[in-house]
């Protein structure tokens, strides 16, 4: 028999017990300074002691004292912060990242180079795995943290960074675009969904799906309405020609349970509302408003709303 | 007995605005109390504007999707809320006070260069009418008060605002430039003949430190500000990556300039709060000489950890290192200061007077803004915390609990030197209690707020478990700050109708700006008083046991 302990702690909890000796030590600093001020302030006031003090001059001792104390703490600490830094920022050589996220203003966009799924705002990761991160920024800068799974990082243009991403529980992981990146960056929200591995590899295949069909009519109008009003010069169908990257890819669109950047809820109405105006669903975002009819609009739903 | 017989002085005040032409007299004056009067003035201006912004922000952000303002005015508010306190409170105020002070604690008559020294005030002026005037240009800058490319550059930002924050800090920072030129030059040069440069008064050690680091600092901004300018008006290219810039390259400008400006601000409030707790402790700065090291200390290194403020850019974990401990370190000297001052009040005689107060509250918030920083040196801490409300907190506790809080210890404290009344003492309570606990209420959630993972500079926030409630009382305390600061205008309002009472020197203080009447005549001294000590006063009124000599 063989006893396995896992000894692992995940970078999330690195840094969450660094944190947290930090603040045991930074309390009883406080605490100190607050307690003499205090005291100090009881016992030598004026009122008690109008005499005049003596004049002295302050204690070498004393500051060569401390000064040591502090020199002493400041060297765990530096020992402590790079310990951690080197396990949780280790990056091979040569990285092969699971997930490439880019930053758009004001959306994700998320490639699996393994699989070649390509997807927008609703990423997936499977749990129980250490994947490994690739950011880059399609414009400003961006920052992506989830502060449960793991650091943040810069999302530069021009510049390729890596990170590690780590869920050991299924669920769904709210975090943040965190650099300002213009009008709609509180409206920059990231939902990451933590999934079994099987449920991982499920929704990957049904990613992998080629774009749906539907006899429908209004489908097809709207498909139509689709290509006609321009969209396809902002928006990605995988298996078409249209494959421009200034918004999100929409092949299963319906598939994702928020859109916008996590902002809204995927159903008929949020759709709908979006398409009608877009600055005033998301004040900024790079989409312009298309004035489209009743019937025009009832179409364009429904097309989108079929590729599952 | 004293040897000391002072000459009558004849009395020539600064000249009244009521006088004819008596406005002329103060735009066109070269004498450094005037301008440093002026600066005070300015920085007051200032303050009420950023104030109001700061409102506007906390107003916005009390609940969850909340519509006051649009989101793109609420990135020109927050925009124009950190640069003005930066560069338009924070700077002249403590500019103000050396210029006014300097030369009074030094003995001389007036700044080295007095030309330079108006010139110096109407940049900032300047600097500041035009970042305002982008207003009326078509809309404020808005990529945060550190402008970061490629947001601030054509393609993405294309109102004029960036413009007009661009040449309105350049022109901020040629007046800074010209000012610490002076402060050096003035120190160096314009001591009374008998002060030895071991016997500065620590506030004008500090500032004479501190303008080193601005003749260091500014030149820096100002390039990366006009590199950032050509790029906009001129196509260059140096921050746009896409046509083979950098944008981290104006980071590095930036923060090079930025983190020693935190200490630029950080110095002088150190400076006053040296001045004001040995006076109100009745003793000498415990550790003269540790205190005045510990500045150039913290100068020095103030030079190596620029980086911590990109820390999550993706530098290497050497670079990192490198700027972690050099980040650390700077700890030990700010932290050596904090020991000394209380050290000051260890066996006083403790006066509780406004600048005492606000002397406390800064040894404590202070402290914890100090204490938070190192939690960004720690840089695992950094890649969760920064950018998020924990950095927003830190940075108040440091520019409001460290250098405003310094600056209102100065103001109460040569108010009466600057206008001959004092500021009341009752109101003073008020002020202080009204805005440090508002303040503290304000700031200190907001640790929790980035915690719990709220960014910053957002315009609004979804309504997850305890941001709302956070937010709010966030805000509450910021209404309890307004009202303080709304007393402290009634205080200098009242109080500057009363008729000029205080002697030369009311709180029993030792520097020579006590010598000289208050406020003191259009030309500071007819004679200065002997020199033999850090303390010229002190051995004046005790003549039986004076300082020990040094010179
Ligand atoms: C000029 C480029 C552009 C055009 C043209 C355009 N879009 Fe968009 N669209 C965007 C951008 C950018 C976003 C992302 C907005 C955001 O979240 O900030 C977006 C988002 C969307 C979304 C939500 C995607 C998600 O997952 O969040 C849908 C649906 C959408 N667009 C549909 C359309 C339709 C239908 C048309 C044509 C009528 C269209 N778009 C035309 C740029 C464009
Ligand atoms: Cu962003």
């Amino acid at each position: 028999m063989t006893l396995t302990f896992s000894l692992e702690t995940t970078n999330v909890e690195l840094i969450n017990n660094l944190f947290i000796y930090f603040l045991v030590v930074a309390a009883i600093i406080f605490f100190l300074v607050v307690f003499y001020i205090f005291y100090y302030l009881y016992k030598y006031n004026s009122e008690k002691r109008p005499d005049l003090p003596e004049q002295r001059e302050g204690s070498v001792k004393v500051e060569i004292f401390l000064t040591s104390l502090a020199t002493t703490i400041t060297a765990v600490f530096v020992y402590l912060t790079i310990s951690t830094m080197g396990k949780v920022q280790n990056i091979p050589e040569n990285p092969e990242p699971f997930l490439q996220i880019t930053g758009h203003q004001w959306w994700w966009e998320a490639k699996y180079p393994n699989s070649g799924v390509t997807t927008a705002n609703q990423i997936h990761i499977p749990v129980g795995k250490k994947v490994l991160l690739q950011l880059n920024s399609a414009d400003v800068i961006h920052s992506w943290w989830v502060p449960e799974l793991g650091r943040k990082m810069d999302m530069i243009p021009g510049n390729t960074n890596y990170m590690w991403l780590y869920a050991d529980k299924e669920g769904e992981y709210l975090g943040t675009c965190s650099e300002f990146c213009g009008q709609a960056h509180a409206r920059m929200r990231i939902r990451v969904t933590a999934q079994n591995p099987k449920d991982f590899e499920a929704w990957q295949t049904q990613q992998l799906k080629p774009v749906a069909t539907s006899e429908n009519s209004n489908f097809i109008e709207g498909k139509r309405l689709f290509e006609q009003k321009t969209c396809t010069n902002c928006h990605a169908i995988n298996g078409t020609p249209y494959q421009a990257n200034i918004g999100p890819n929409l092949t299963h669109f319906a598939s994702r349970k928020r859109f916008l950047a996590d902002m809204k809820i995927n159903n008929k109405e949020n759709l709908k509302e979006w398409l009608e105006d877009p600055q005033k669903v998301k004040s900024g975002a790079h989409m312009p408003n298309f004035i489209f009819s009743k019937k025009e609009l009832n179409a364009l739903v429904t097309y989108i709303h079929n590729l599952k | 007995m004293s040897l000391y017989i002072k000459m009558p002085e004849e009395n020539e005040p600064l000249p009244s605005l009521k006088r004819a032409r008596g406005k002329l007299l103060w735009i066109s004056s070269v004498d450094h109390k005037q301008l440093g009067i002026m600066y005070l003035w300015l920085a007051l201006f200032f303050f009420i504007i950023g104030g109001l912004q700061a409102m506007i922000i906390r107003a916005q952000l009390s609940w969850p999707e909340n519509h006051l303002v649009s989101p793109e005015m609420y990135s020109q508010i927050f925009t124009m809320h950190g640069t003005t306190m930066i560069f338009l409170v924070l700077m002249p105020a403590l500019i103000g006070l050396g210029t006014y002070l300097i030369p009074l604690m030094i003995g001389a008559n007036d700044m080295a260069f007095p030309r330079l020294n108006a010139f110096s005030f109407w940049m900032t002026c300047m600097g500041g009418v035009l970042l305002y005037f982008s207003f009326l240009a078509g809309g404020g800058p808005k990529a945060g008060w550190f402008n970061y490319p490629p947001l601030s550059e054509m393609n993405y930002t294309s109102t004029a605002g960036v413009d007009y924050y661009l040449v309105g800090l350049i022109l901020t920072g040629i007046g800074s430039i010209g000012a610490a030129l002076n402060f050096v030059t003035t120190v160096l040069c314009m001591r009374s003949p008998e002060m030895k440069l071991n016997m500065l008064p620590l506030f004008v050690w500090m500032m004479f430190v501190n303008a080193f680091l601005m003749l260091a600092a500014f030149p820096l901004l100002n390039s990366g500000l006009f590199l950032n300018l050509l790029d906009r008006q001129f196509d260059a290219h140096f921050f746009i990556p896409s046509s083979g810039g950098s944008a981290l390259l104006w980071q590095h400008f930036f923060w090079a300039f930025g983190h020693p400006e935190v200490y630029i601000l950080a110095l002088p409030a150190f400076g006053i709060i040296s001045e004001v707790i040995p006076v109100f402790s009745r003793r000498p700065i415990f550790g003269y000489k540790f205190v005045a090291a510990s500045t150039v200390a913290i100068a020095l290194l103030s030079y190596s950890v620029w980086a911590h403020h990109m820390f999550t850019v993706g530098l290497s974990n050497a670079v990192n290192s490198f700027f972690a401990i050099s980040s650390m370190l700077i700890g030990i000297p700010t932290g050596l200061k904090v020991i000394n001052w209380i050290g000051t009040m260890y066996k006083g005689s403790i006066r509780l007077t406004i600048p005492m107060f606000f002397a406390i509250a800064f040894l404590i918030d202070f402290t914890l803004g100090g204490l938070s920083g190192i939690s960004f040196a720690i840089v695992p801490i950094d890649w969760q915390l920064t950018d998020t409300y924990y950095l927003v907190a830190h940075i108040h506790y440091v520019f409001l609990g460290g250098s405003l809080f310094g600056i209102f210890a100065g103001i109460y404290y040569w108010f009466p030197k600057i206008s001959g009344r004092k500021l009341s003492k009752r109101l003073g309570k008020w002020h202080f209690w009204l805005f440090v606990i508002g303040f503290n209420l304000t700031f200190f959630l907001q640790h929790i707020l980035g915690m719990i993972g709220m960014p910053r500079r957002i315009y609004t926030y979804p309504d997850l478990p305890y941001w709302k409630v956070l937010n709010l009382f966030s805000s509450i305390g910021a209404f309890f700050m307004f009202t303080g600061m709304a007393v402290f205008f009634w205080n200098i309002y009242t109080t500057l109708k009363k008729p000029r009472t205080v002697t030369s020197n009311p709180w029993n203080a030792w520097t020579l700006e006590w010598a000289v009447p208050s406020p003191p005549n259009l030309k500071n001294f007819v004679e200065i008083p002997p020199v033999h000590s850090r303390r010229p006063l002190w051995d004046l009124d005790h003549p039986d046991k004076p300082d020990k000599r040094l010179n």
